[in-house]
């Protein structure tokens, strides 16, 4: 049984006979009192989601036992995700809602891990560091360098992070897909 | 999809900011207490007893000794020696705290000012708050001075519909927090709540005109807890009947209990003058300045601390 301090996100567990995946958890502590966390949960077999509020130390479910695979994205149609696994050549489809936030940084030919309970697909991992190409972000300006030193800027997936004043449109950077952040420069 | 997260990088560039930005606030504090006739202390940082709260955990240091959770103690034995304004700059430890608003390790601005109460510290609090704000030119959205006030009874009755300090429990009182006081708080751009129930006075006064509320308050920012302060609890008597309080409520949650600091409790048998104090967290104030959303976001080290596994 895992208590409140396995908690993080990503994590997959089994709540009442159900898989579910943590995909955002917040520790809320008063200076002076219990502790808690925060969670809101999707479950991963029908894309629900719910919000639910443990006290530190509280039981929460079972480890779910997820069969990870390395697969590689081939392509998207029609909002079906498709992924074939290198070794087999067997192909699997994900729609768009288990794919999730990883659609925000997943291209054409990366490899992931694809996530199966009880021999069904569903949901990915990608690796915690991809490099994307910068499609669109202002030119570096001259600026007030402590509270603006960032900027947003779009990636060749579409997806907006905030990356320093010095990355320019068509450079490539790596971001850390668990957080969502800028990590570096792409070293040419 | 949700917004770009702000980035936490190590860029050099980032770090020099931040050094700028710690340096202004840093500065501007220690400048607004010399200003008021403070003097800067120092205290122990490895220490016998680290204090007496039932849901604070201190990080041990070796020998018997612990990591200080707040300087607390140290800074009241000082007021018992005849100090009259105090305030220090010190890291503090508490163990199992981790998150957007938490770390082990942050910065605490603690400060004593005696022959006032919590009602005159509410005052000095915002005037402190003032001053850092327009001396680095800082100003987040919404907040306004006077800072505005609502009991913690009216905090509660707008967000949950009851009043703790009339049915006291506690269970309820921290489950309700965390899921609708705090949300409920975000909401609000700086708040002072003040008059806590009793049962969560810690070392502070209890009213004297209502039993049930004690003389604290805490000031939070876009629901960011900046600081808690009290009006400090003076009678020697009680302050041993709160220790063991603690001590017993501590081993009813299985918890170790702290034996209690014997040099503190012999100092205030001396005479604990009437004073305030207040403890701010230094990195959340920053947080709230710079409208940073995570505690690494202010950190010249964040790279210690992220995705631990």
């Amino acid at each position: 049984m895992l208590d409140t301090s396995a908690l993080r996100k990503n994590l997959k567990i089994i709540i009442d006979g159900d898989p579910w995946i943590v995909v955002d958890c917040q520790f809320v502590k008063p200076g002076k009192g219990q502790a808690f966390t925060r969670t809101r949960l999707k479950n991963l077999v029908t894309g629900s989601t719910m919000d639910r509020t443990y006290k530190s130390g509280e039981k929460i479910g079972e480890q779910a036992r997820i069969d990870e695979c390395n697969m590689v994205f081939l392509y998207e149609q029609g909002g079906a995700y498709t992924f074939m696994d290198n070794n087999t050549y067997e192909q699997v489809e994900l729609n768009a809602d288990q794919v999730g936030e990883a659609l925000n940084f997943m291209t054409e030919n990366m490899n992931v891990e694809v996530d199966f309970y009880n021999g069904m697909p569903i949901a990915i991992t990608l690796p915690n560091f991809v490099e994307l190409e910068i499609v669109d972000t202002e030119p570096a300006v001259r600026g007030d360098t402590v509270s603006g030193a960032t900027k947003p800027a779009k990636l060749s997936t579409g997806y907006s992070v905030n990356v320093p004043l010095f990355i320019t449109s068509g450079e490539a950077i790596v971001v850390d897909t668990r957080t969502g952040e800028y990590v570096e420069r792409v070293k040419k | 999809m949700r917004p770009a997260a702000p980035v936490r990088l190590t860029d050099d560039s980032r770090v020099l900011a931040l050094i700028e930005v710690r340096d202004r606030v840093l500065t501007a504090i220690r400048a607004f207490f010399r200003h008021n006739g403070y003097r800067e202390v120092t205290t122990p940082v490895m220490v016998r007893c680290p204090g007496l709260d039932r849901h604070v955990e201190a990080v041990p240091a070796g020998n018997g000794l612990f990591l200080a959770t707040s300087p607390e103690l140290h800074m009241k034995r000082l007021m018992c020696r005849g100090a009259e304004r105090i305030f220090q700059i010190t890291p503090a430890f508490r163990a199992e705290e981790q998150g957007a608003h938490h770390t082990c390790e942050f910065l605490m601005l603690e400060w004593y000012h005696a022959g006032i109460g919590y009602r005159e510290m509410m005052q000095e609090t915002g005037d402190l708050l003032e001053h850092v704000t327009s001396s680095c030119r800082l100003l987040p959205a919404g907040l306004e001075f006077p800072l505005p006030r609502m009991s913690l009874d009216q905090l509660y009755e707008q967000a949950v519909g009851w009043h703790p300090s009339e049915r006291w429990n506690e269970d309820r009182y921290f489950r309700d927090w965390a899921v609708t006081v705090e949300p409920y708080l975000q909401t609000l751009p700086a708040v002072i709540v003040y008059d806590f129930p009793s049962a969560l006075a810690a070392l502070s006064q209890v009213s004297s005109v209502n039993k049930r509320i004690c003389e604290r308050f805490e000031l939070f920012i876009n629901g960011l807890e900046i600081c808690n302060a009290y009006t400090e609890l003076t009678d020697p008597e009680e302050h041993r009947v709160r220790f063991e309080q603690a001590a017993r409520s501590r081993t009813r949650l299985g918890r170790p209990a702290y034996a209690p600091d014997e040099h503190f409790l012999q100092a205030v048998d001396a005479g604990l003058r009437a004073c305030a104090g207040n403890a701010l967290g230094v990195d959340r104030l920053i947080m709230a300045l710079t409208g940073a959303s995570h505690i690494q976001d202010v950190s010249l080290f964040p790279e210690d601390w992220q995705h631990p596994s």
